[in-house]
């Protein structure tokens, strides 16, 4: 039997995400970032973060080693960036056990400190980000101006070089059609949004990230804190749109939601983009008691089925078609245990 | 305003494209623009240096061309990087691109932040008065919780490092120069740390 432990707000919040970038104060950044400089930024930070507390929970992987679904499924899962990959020669990642702290190695930055946790939970994940950053400058100074604070490879990241960021899932607010106005309110209070998959107008699976836009001129705990009660908010306004479609016409919202547990239960094959549909509706049914399945089942699931995570299950690389097969098969086993819990 | 192409992202761009006379004008989201500069030929919109310049500013090119003259000689002594090289790669070479390009580099953090002066953590050495101030002020709070909780031991303590970051503060303003452990002692002591 599996035990899964609900995390704050996770009706609606998916994870709550914070990264740090630094650089240390006496080497080149990245555009003059010579192979020689690259293996001294591993270097010294694998030494100082092996070296700390929980130093011993770090697995360290160059992205050099690793097959490409490999590099995939570690982004899927969001313990790496997408750009860490667009430096493969260079880069390396430092990954918890438990997946909620990442250390990124020469990605654009020198050192990129990830915190991760599911449901709503910004201020531990930049705790666990900036405790990392604590440790490791005290060993090795990070480039820092008094005026301008952490000196980054781009201006758009200095300060404190703090990027924060929720990812939620809005079926309610998205079938309202109210997003344009949910993404105008929070350009007001400096912060974004936009869709976690896929781009132009798509939200694939109704995923949206809302994340800080600047770094420079407010403090950590400022940007955590109205980044939270934005996320809070946003929260409030998706549970009242569920609970208005439920008013209207339950057994309609039911059975459109229930459909797509239909679909997955038998279809034999199946491409990402209609998952993620699938997903959002049965996520949604989830949420609102109409699915007795366990919501952070279904989001290990839901990064279980993309492509990469996918490909480094079956062991071996896949054609589109033998990949939409195991799919089917994967999601109709894994779904049918995570329900008879 | 919203994005005239998605409908979904806030308008960050006007675009106005002249194709054989023919103008056309379009407020667009930074997605969106970027889709529409693959068909632009000669506007690199991946250059955030220019994009801020040109764009957000709505500078004419005729201003734009004369103030990159103006730093078309800047090299940073320490990595090499030249400020156009700068402007075309958005990326800094090393910490002292900073001070090599501090006078362009102000102007372009105040657009994009919309604020030149950190107000975050410093790291743990003593770079300036700001940091003192927000280590005065971070100590303050856990006096007052101190007080509150009646932890009169531990309030005595913060109150000493309170009194000798401050003179630290004044000494440092009368250009004196701080020695680093002399904070780091004063920041608390054992115990002060409570909370990170």
């Amino acid at each position: 039997m599996y035990e899964y432990v609900m995390a704050p707000e996770q009706d609606v919040v998916i994870s709550s995400r914070v990264r740090l970038s630094r650089n240390y104060e006496d080497l080149p950044f990245s555009p003059k970032l010579s192979h020689e400089y690259a293996e001294e930024v591993i270097e010294r930070t694998t030494e100082a973060v092996f070296g700390t507390e929980n130093g011993a929970a770090f697995t360290f992987l160059r992205m050099g080693d690793l097959e490409e679904d490999a590099r995939s499924r570690l982004v899927e899962h969001h313990l790496i960036s997408y750009d860490l990959l667009k430096f493969v020669n260079r880069s390396a990642a430092m990954i918890s056990s438990a997946g909620t702290v990442t250390v990124m190695l020469n990605e654009e930055d020198h050192i990129r400190f990830q915190g991760l946790l599911p449901g709503l939970q910004l201020e531990r994940s930049a705790e666990m980000a900036l405790k990392l950053d604590e440790a490791v400058g005290e060993k090795y100074p990070f480039a820092f101006d008094h005026q301008w604070g952490f000196l980054n490879a781009s201006p758009a990241n200095t300060g404190t070089g703090l990027r924060a960021s929720v990812i939620l899932h809005l079926p309610a607010l998205s079938t309202a059609g109210q997003m344009g106005a949910v993404m105008q309110t929070v350009a007001k209070l400096g912060l974004t949004v936009r869709g976690l998959y896929g781009d132009g107008s798509e939200a694939r699976g109704n995923l949206y990230q809302l994340s800080n836009q600047a770094t420079l001129g407010r403090s950590e705990e400022d940007v955590i804190r109205s980044l939270s009660a934005a996320a809070g908010q946003v929260v409030e306004h998706e549970r009242s749109m569920r609970e208005q479609a439920e008013k209207k016409d339950m057994l309609q919202l039911q059975d459109s939601l229930m459909r797509s547990w239909g679909e997955l239960m038998y279809a034999r094959l199946m491409n990402v983009g209609e998952f993620m549909k699938r997903y959002s509706d049965i996520r949604y049914a989830a949420s609102m008691g109409y699915l007795h399945a366990p919501l952070p089942g279904l989001d290990a699931l839901m990064m279980d089925a993309q492509p990469g995570s996918l490909g480094v299950r079956a062991g071996k690389l896949m054609s589109p078609r033998e990949s939409e097969i195991l799919r089917a098969q994967f999601l109709r086993e894994e779904l049918q245990k995570l329900v008879s819990e | 305003m919203m994005c005239e192409d998605c409908g979904i992202r806030p308008a960050k761009f006007h675009l106005t494209t002249i194709i054989n006379g023919d103008r056309v004008e379009r407020n667009l989201c930074p997605t969106c623009m970027a889709k529409h500069q693959k068909q632009l030929p000669g506007i690199d919109f991946s250059n955030l240096a220019g994009i801020l310049n040109s764009i957000l500013e709505g500078r004419n090119e005729e201003e734009q061309a004369r103030q990159d003259a103006e730093y078309e000689d800047l090299i940073c002594e320490q990595c090499g990087m030249t400020y156009p090289e700068f402007q075309k790669g958005g990326m800094l070479g090393c910490a002292n691109c900073y001070n090599a390009f501090r006078t362009p580099l102000t102007a372009l953090l105040q657009r994009v932040h919309g604020n030149t002066q950190h107000a975050g953590r410093v790291p743990g050495g003593v770079h300036s008065g700001v940091s003192i101030r927000m280590n005065i002020e971070r100590l303050k709070q856990k006096l007052q919780r101190a007080v509150a909780d009646e932890e009169y031991e531990q309030a005595a303590k913060l109150r000493d490092a309170i009194r000798a970051l401050t003179i630290q503060l004044e000494r440092r303003e009368g250009d004196i120069k701080v020695q680093p452990q002399a904070r780091l002692h004063a920041d608390g002591g054992e115990g002060a740390n409570g909370d990170v």
